[in-house]
């Protein structure tokens, strides 16, 4: 969905600003956020691109007006309703008010310590119809869902660089419509292709880019 | 450099949690557009003549940079180059510490 998320090339953020010995969290709620949110995961409550896609919907200026651990806890909230797993009210009262659906399993601590990133390489359903150095355009596509390719770069011509081999697509895994497993592959832009004819001439850009993102060019 | 426009992908298992700024907007909007902008908000000047290329992690691969070895390193010990390396350096926003900043 062309939503605030998809930010790359917006003007009007102002300046980073690194903050010198950063600390993990800046308040406790935000360890308990990050937590939760890798307990639901190993619970096989939903899916990193169903996270994704739920923050992607809160309203523009919720999206930007609150912290990263907010927006989290955010989308936790939404997935949970969403699912069925508890209910709006039950989040209010801070307890469980009816029996909810049941996770998949639910994580023990003596499992913490071996959590591992999950892989989202898949089977191969067909060959890769692209190799690097093969000249492509990202396609100009506005799906109201979610999608892993920014705004930016679309209609856009690049070269492709890398083939990752055939991943788990975010854009149905987002809507509950299964891996539909697809090519992944690093293409790299020319920055006066991105954003014309001023932008910094020794600049590069690179997205990784599943191969329904991508023609021939 | 390393960014993501769309969250904020991260090499959580390489380099830890993110920094505050490699989640916020300022960082995930410009890094793609002004590289050099960037890197001047962490006091890092480049020549104008050096090539600049932005990974953006829109999807589950994980990138960090390998960084620059530093001059008057040539005989220094793996352990040794090990303490010039500093987190921003494998993010992109910062150059290896100099040898005489770790003397």
């Amino acid at each position: 969905m062309d939503g605030v998320h998809d930010m790359g090339g917006m003007d009007g953020f102002g300046a980073v600003e690194p903050e010198p010995n950063e600390p993990a969290f800046h308040a406790p709620w935000e360890g308990r956020v990050l937590a939760m949110q890798r307990a639901m995961g190993y619970a096989g409550a939903w899916q990193i691109d169903m996270s994704r896609f739920a923050q992607e919907r809160l309203p523009p200026q919720v999206y930007l007006g609150v912290s990263y651990y907010q927006r989290w806890a955010l989308a936790m909230e939404k997935n949970v309703v969403e699912r069925g797993y508890a209910q709006a009210d039950e989040l209010a009262a801070g307890h469980a008010l009816r029996p909810g659906r049941t996770l998949p399993r639910k994580l023990a601590p003596e499992a913490v310590a071996g959590l591992t990133r999950g892989s989202f390489y898949r089977q191969a359903q067909a060959p890769a119809r692209f190799k690097p150095g093969d000249r492509v355009r990202a396609r100009n596509i506005h799906p109201p869902t979610h999608t892993r390719l920014p705004r930016y770069a679309r209609g856009r011509v690049g070269v492709v660089e890398l083939v990752h081999g055939c991943h788990a697509f975010p854009d149905t895994v987002a809507i509950d419509k299964g891996d539909d497993p697809q090519w992944l592959y690093t293409v790299a832009f020319d920055g006066r292709e991105l954003w014309g004819p001023d932008a910094d001439p020794t600049l590069k850009v690179s997205i990784d880019a599943f191969e329904p993102y991508l023609e021939p060019a | 450099m390393i960014v993501c426009t769309l969250c904020s992908c991260y090499p959580w298992e390489m380099l830890g949690l993110p920094p505050v700024w490699y989640k916020s907007a300022p960082y995930r909007s410009r890094a793609v557009k002004d590289p050099r902008g960037v890197l001047a908000d962490f006091g890092v000047k480049l020549p104008k003549d050096t090539r600049i290329r932005v990974w953006d992690s829109t999807a589950e691969t994980r990138f960090l940079v390998l960084p620059m070895r530093p001059p008057g390193t040539e005989r220094w010990s793996e352990e040794r180059l090990a303490s010039l390396v500093t987190r921003d350096s494998m993010i992109g926003t910062g150059l290896a510490k100099r040898p005489e900043e770790v003397a």
